[in-house]
């Protein structure tokens, strides 16, 4: 199978027509009174890092950007949550950032899209040359025009502890069957088997992502968001029905409902968990955090080894309402360039939408790794769809709800599947 | 007003008129009615909790000289802390398993008591509602020890003399001259209970799945994570509406019972 941009778009497109009919406000011309360039001073919004050094190494970086461009650029940061819920307000009000980093699914940077608040970049992509990948353009593309650079490819998958396996004399699991027996053995041996905490939500949303990717493969998912075929269907609740049954014999911690992506991430780190089902935005914390090596595989499949679950976190993007857009596109130039791909891979352990030259880069062999299964996006490889990107919010409500439902046996995994097509369907 | 009858997402800049459609929606929404019934429990508990607890502590340090001060300071200082802070620290008290509250069951021999207090929606609502009954009670035992601080001793004294007991001398001689005082918190609690959210949004988030939803979170993310911003407004409308009469009930009680003569 392979990856399919157009049904990608096609579905958002769906999406996008059903959920947004308002009013589109025109684009501000750049009626900045200062030319672009020295002097210019401009406004970034970024979601808030989780680390604080990180956001203090990005500031240094752009610094680079503001000493050879004499544009100052102002780095604001909010948490996703709050971003999510004032982030169109602020560009609606004319107030808002001149660049924003969000995501470039239907319900994030889609969204703005339709309703106007973003710019028209077409021109800047035809001017520069900007290297990035078809398909991650395809995502920040509606209507012909391309309005965004898409953020950094990422793969969702399991992690496991080298150093536990080899003592337990676990293989590295190649199918369902496998990681159950790896799971109970590791169980058995006093340690928690799969670090998944679930409290906040979201995390049930990958978990699904990565059990029906494996088991059904990215067309068929796709063929979900494109509402072709139903989520209440026999794949999804066997899905569902993956993390119950895990939950139920005790393969996952206590009450994973009550655990956060934190405490999850520093059961892992502290070796008191053998795997951890996750992002591999997770690798830099690893390397810094984790004392021990640690292997990345796809999450197995019923029948096999089953594929990576990919997808594109947040890039920038110019407001409609800036009145500094030559300035914010000067600024975009910086993000898109290699240059600045090398820093973010080196850096942030993150890997731009673009191709990357991987001779000189300085990084561990588990990003390495990373970095060499990513490329193979460009490559057509089949990669499964992380939901939550991909469809309405509601849908993405019903699937959080549902994940943490089944968990805690308020829901069945057919309500939740079900729960999941009545959101696709309002 | 004008947002709840249209159908704003939060993009359109002209939405379009819904007439009632979001009031008829809401009273057939089941997660409506489940928030609901959140919100009365902890409207019930989260006012009658602090309110007995607090005048407890306070009848307890009322005749105290020695460290008063302390005393006031140590079970006031919750009420101080950001709802935000206290949500933090009790979620890691709450954690299954490092948490606090597990390790001491299970050094007491009660480990089969252990479970996950968030994440388990059998006691997810009334662990969080506990948080906020010890934050509340602060509050409560300051105002309540202040009045009590008036109360005429002499009618505490004879009435002893007489040969009221406690439960007594509380009932015919102490509440009745704090009453007003007790009635205005009363009265501050319970509209709290209507609209509380920070403490639940900071803890569960209204999970697992809703199961600690209240009508104000439940606002919220309609309003916020659903971009149904009309929707979120007429639950908000919805809760001002219940509370406005409680507060003025009790506030109407409070005055008749100034004008009667009660209070200290």
């Amino acid at each position: 199978m392979r990856l399919s941009p157009s049904r990608i778009a096609a579905a958002a497109a769906c999406v996008l027509l059903t959920a947004c009919t308002g009013q589109t406000i025109e684009p501000t011309q750049d009626k900045s009174d200062a030319p672009a360039g020295k002097g210019t001073s401009i406004r970034w919004l970024i979601e808030e890092p989780e680390d604080a050094a990180a956001l203090k190494a990005l500031k240094d970086h752009v610094a680079t950007f503001e000493k050879q461009s004499g544009i100052k650029v102002e780095t604001t940061t909010l948490p996703f949550d709050t971003m999510r819920t004032v982030l169109q307000t602020q560009l609606r009000s004319g107030e808002g950032p001149d660049v924003f980093n969000w995501g470039s699914g239907p319900s994030f940077g889609g969204a703005l899209i339709e309703a106007g608040l973003v710019a028209d970049i077409s021109d800047a992509y035809d001017k520069h040359g900007w290297k990035i990948y078809d398909f991650a353009k395809e995502r920040v593309t509606a209507n012909g025009k391309v309005y965004g650079i898409p953020g950094e490819m990422e793969t969702i998958g399991l992690f496991y502890n080298k150093d536990v396996f080899t003592k337990l004399g676990i293989q590295e699991p190649k199918s369902l069957d496998d990681l159950r027996a790896a799971a109970d053995k590791v169980r058995a041996s006093g340690m928690v088997p799969l670090a998944v905490g679930n409290k906040e939500g979201w995390e049930g949303g990958h978990l699904l992502s990565m059990a029906l990717s494996s088991d059904v493969g990215s067309e068929s998912v796709e063929s979900m968001f494109g509402g072709e075929k139903s989520w209440n269907s026999p794949e999804v609740v066997s899905a569902f029905g993956l993390w119950k049954d895990f939950n139920d014999k005790g393969l996952l911690p206590k009450s994973p409902t009550s655990v956060d992506y934190d405490t999850s991430t520093s059961l892992y780190f502290s070796g008191k968990a053998a795997m951890i089902p996750t992002g591999s935005w997770l690798v830099g914390e690893i390397d810094d955090n984790a004392k021990f090596e640690s292997g990345y595989i796809p999450f197995p499949a019923p029948d096999g080894p089953g594929i990576f679950t990919g997808g594109l976190g947040s890039g920038p993007f110019v407001s409609a309402t800036t009145k500094k857009k030559d300035a914010a596109i000067q600024f975009l130039n910086f993000l898109a360039s290699e240059d600045h791909g090398r820093w973010t891979v080196e850096n942030l352990h993150t890997i731009p939408a673009q191709p990357i030259k991987a001779e000189g880069l300085e990084v561990s062999p588990l990003f390495a790794q990373v970095l060499q299964d990513t490329a193979k996006f460009s490559e057509g490889g089949d990669f499964g769809h992380n939901i939550d990107v991909m469809v309405s919010d509601a849908v993405n409500k019903a699937m959080y709800d549902g994940m943490q439902g089944v968990m805690t046996g308020q829901r069945t995994p057919e309500a939740a599947a079900a729960a999941m097509e009545k959101a696709a369907k309002k | 007003m004008y947002y709840v009858f249209v159908d704003f997402d939060g993009l359109d800049p002209s939405p379009p008129w819904v007439g009632f459609s979001n009031f008829t929606e809401l009273a057939a929404d089941p997660d409506v009615w489940a928030a609901f019934k959140n919100n009365v429990i902890w409207i019930v508990g989260g006012t009658i909790s602090p309110l007995v607890l607090g005048l407890g502590l306070a009848l307890l340090v009322w005749k105290l000289e020695r460290g008063s001060v302390w005393y006031r300071m140590a079970f006031f200082l919750p009420y101080v802390l950001p709802p935000v802070a206290i949500g933090v620290v009790w979620s890691w008290i709450y954690e299954p398993s490092r948490g606090w509250l597990n390790r001491a069951l299970e050094a007491v021999g009660l480990g089969s008591w252990t479970t996950g207090w968030l994440g388990n929606p059998s006691t997810a609502l009334y662990a969080v509602l506990g948080t906020a009954i010890w934050a509340a009670m602060g509050f409560v035992f300051v105002i309540i020890l202040a009045a009590l601080r008036n109360v005429n001793a002499d009618l505490v004294d004879a009435s002893r003399l007489d040969g009221a007991n406690a439960a007594q001398r509380l009932r015919y001689v102490i509440l009745p001259q704090i009453m007003p005082v007790f009635i205005m918190v009363a009265t501050l609690t319970l509209i709290g209970g209507f609209s509380v959210f920070d403490i639940i949004f900071v803890m569960t988030g209204g999970g697992p799945a809703g199961a600690t939803d209240v009508l104000g979170t439940y606002a919220y993310k309609s309003a916020f994570q659903l971009n149904r911003i009309s929707y979120g407004t007429t639950l908000a409308l919805i809760i001002t509406v219940m509370a406005v009469p409680f507060a003025i009930v009790m506030n109407r009680l409070q005055r008749k019972l100034s004008l009667q003569g009660m209070g200290a």
